[in-house]
């Protein structure tokens, strides 16, 4: 059995400008995989290339054993999407929009679908254009799960849903994973797939930095550690430690990010006579800065995002 | 758990042939009601006042001094007998004119226009394919050119109570070519729009080579040099060769079918092409 989805070195350039280079995923089956990035590194791309919208460039894309260009009606079929910002036309209602939508996938029963509407609250008389935001997104998770796919290509789809709801999509994506379907998952907010992906790739300028698991990445993760002082300390010498980053610095009250060894920095500290000091376990949003910064390059020449 | 395990909650495996076309018929029903209720009412104003100009010979007279100039408004031969009336007022610039825009319209809307508004990704990833997508289009293009086409007919045959006798099958003539004429440039527009994704290049391209056709094939008749090159324009099969007068032209009809059909279907190829988004 092969994976939902594969791709192998899977690049699209849009004439000079970059998409992606060089992506390779590997979903599996039943998986929910967090897509990680920050805006504009290639997210949307990908999923894109995924969904058979646009044509690689080079490499190769498998979607639930079938290339999206070239099968596109199977694949589709059996895929569920929804981009970060629908569009609906905005005469027509959410009413008339999902049972466009049912027709044309051919839609079995309605039973799931209108506990869908109903779970979510969406918002059914009103005609699109006066819809918000998180209205209109409700109506896209109803057309995204509607038919039971077994792969769901999620583009951002909290923005704009309250917190509540929020919490209803991240039990929607649970049940959905327990039933052996498969969530692709993309974001550029830590939390919104933390607390759901068994694995997140992380993407940065159109390549993929990392692929592990949520579980091991904590392990990686620097630890947040803060020092207070008497009296004010030039951070520098700290900054110059290995593993060390400073993340703020007002002169008595130091933080720290903290991924090498603990012991140089704690006898480095110890002469500048602290007064307190904290330590927190390890943080992820710490590590995805880590990715997400533009030096990242520079600062770990042996990372796996040199061309 | 093996992938057949979770089937979709589905009755058959594609888009249906006409779910698409009954969608974006439902989105510009709006303007098709709006292009047909205001050409038929115009229609119905020129057949009206034709008894007021069926006597008056100095019309043709005028025509006769200086027909360049009513060349370019499409307007040749005699204006008072009624298919030289239909000609000047409906059939030779108007009823095309109008469904040219409305099928350039359109034929730029539905594929680079929701492109770019996004409304057309959500269709995309349905189980259809870009040809389906794009043959679906083509239909209701088709579909929608045809109020305005129809009620102008049929208000031009109420123009026999007002002494404008014409033959039905002349009439129907002259609107099947004026009907393939907005087949032929909707598909230039979706061809356009959907090789470039620009709905406004789209417009734009397809406008200047409809006003070019046009101004060849009404000055086929009275500028010398221009006479060879209405050959190659649509506007003349369809209006200048004068269905209305003369009855269907098979030429002209397969010409403007064929010309379609190849549009059609570099429109497909260009969809195929395409980057959505």
């Amino acid at each position: 059995m092969t994976d939902p989805i594969v791709t192998r070195d899977l690049t699209k350039t849009f004439g000079r400008r970059r998409g992606v280079v060089g992506v390779d995923l590997a979903v599996n089956e039943g998986e929910v995989f967090g897509f990680l990035g920050p805006n504009g590194a290639g997210k949307s791309t990908t999923i894109r290339l995924l969904l058979g919208l646009y044509r690689p460039t080079a490499g190769a894309v498998s979607v639930l054993g079938h290339r999206p260009v070239v099968d596109g009606v199977t694949v589709r079929a059996r895929i569920g999407y929804l981009p970060g910002e629908l569009t609906l036309h905005p005469r027509l209602t959410g009413r008339e929009h999902i049972d466009w939508f049912t027709r044309a996938r051919g839609l079995a029963s309605n039973v799931y679908r209108d506990e869908l509407v109903e779970r979510f609250g969406a918002e059914l008389d009103q005609p699109a254009r006066a819809l918000s935001k998180g209205n209109r997104q409700k109506i896209g998770i109803v057309l995204a799960f509607m038919h039971r796919p077994e792969l769901l290509i999620l583009d951002e789809p909290t923005s704009g849903l309250d917190p509540l709801l929020q919490d209803e999509f991240v039990r929607l994506l649970r049940e959905t994973a327990a039933e052996g379907r498969t969530v692709f998952l993309s974001s550029h907010e830590l939390d919104e797939v933390q607390r759901v992906a068994d694995r997140v790739a992380i993407i940065r300028d159109g390549r993929i930095v990392v692929v592990d698991s949520v579980a091991a990445l904590r392990r990686s993760a620097p630890r947040t550690v803060e020092f207070e002082f008497a009296r004010a300390v030039d951070s520098a010498a700290i900054a110059a430690l290995d593993g060390v980053r400073v993340l703020d610095d007002d002169g008595h009250r130091v933080r720290l990010g903290l991924s090498g060894p603990l012991a140089p920095l704690l006898r480095l500290v110890a002469e500048l006579e602290p007064v307190d000091m904290t330590a927190r376990a390890a943080d992820l949003d710490e590590l995805f800065l880590t990715y997400y910064r533009t030096d990242y390059r520079t600062d770990q020449p042996d990372a796996e995002v040199s061309a | 758990m093996t992938t057949s395990a979770i089937a979709p909650l589905t009755s058959r495996r594609a888009v249906g042939p006409l779910d698409v076309v009954r969608l974006d018929l439902r989105l510009r029903r709006r303007a098709t009601i709006g292009y047909a209720v205001g050409l038929a009412l115009y229609a119905l104003a020129v057949v009206a006042i034709y008894p007021s100009f069926k006597g008056d010979t100095s019309i043709d007279r005028l025509l006769q001094s200086n027909p360049k100039l009513y060349a370019a408004f499409g307007v040749s031969g005699s204006l008072t007998s009624p298919v030289g009336w239909l000609n000047a007022n409906v059939f030779n610039n108007f009823l095309p004119v109008v469904t040219v825009i409305l099928a350039i319209g359109y034929g730029a809307w539905c594929i680079a226009g929701q492109d770019e508004s996004g409304t057309l990704a959500p269709i995309a990833v349905l189980p259809i394919s870009r040809r389906g997508v794009v043959v679906q289009k083509v239909v209701a293009l088709a579909v929608q050119l045809l109020p305005t086409l129809v009620l102008t007919t049929i208000c031009v045959l109420v123009g026999r109570t007002f002494q404008l006798n014409v033959g039905i099958g002349n009439l129907v003539a002259a609107s099947v070519a004026c009907w393939l004429l907005g087949l032929v440039f909707g598909a230039l527009a979706l061809v356009v729009g959907a090789a470039s994704g620009s709905r406004g290049l789209a417009i734009g391209v397809s406008s200047a080579v409809a006003a070019a056709a046009y101004l060849i094939s009404s000055f086929a008749a009275s500028i010398d040099w221009i006479r060879p090159m209405r050959l190659v324009s649509p506007f003349y099969w369809a209006a200048g060769s004068n269905p209305l007068g003369d009855g269907i032209q098979p030429g002209a009809m397969t010409a403007l079918i064929i010309t379609a059909a190849a549009l059609v279907g570099v429109a497909v190829t260009a969809a195929n092409r395409a980057d959505l988004h």
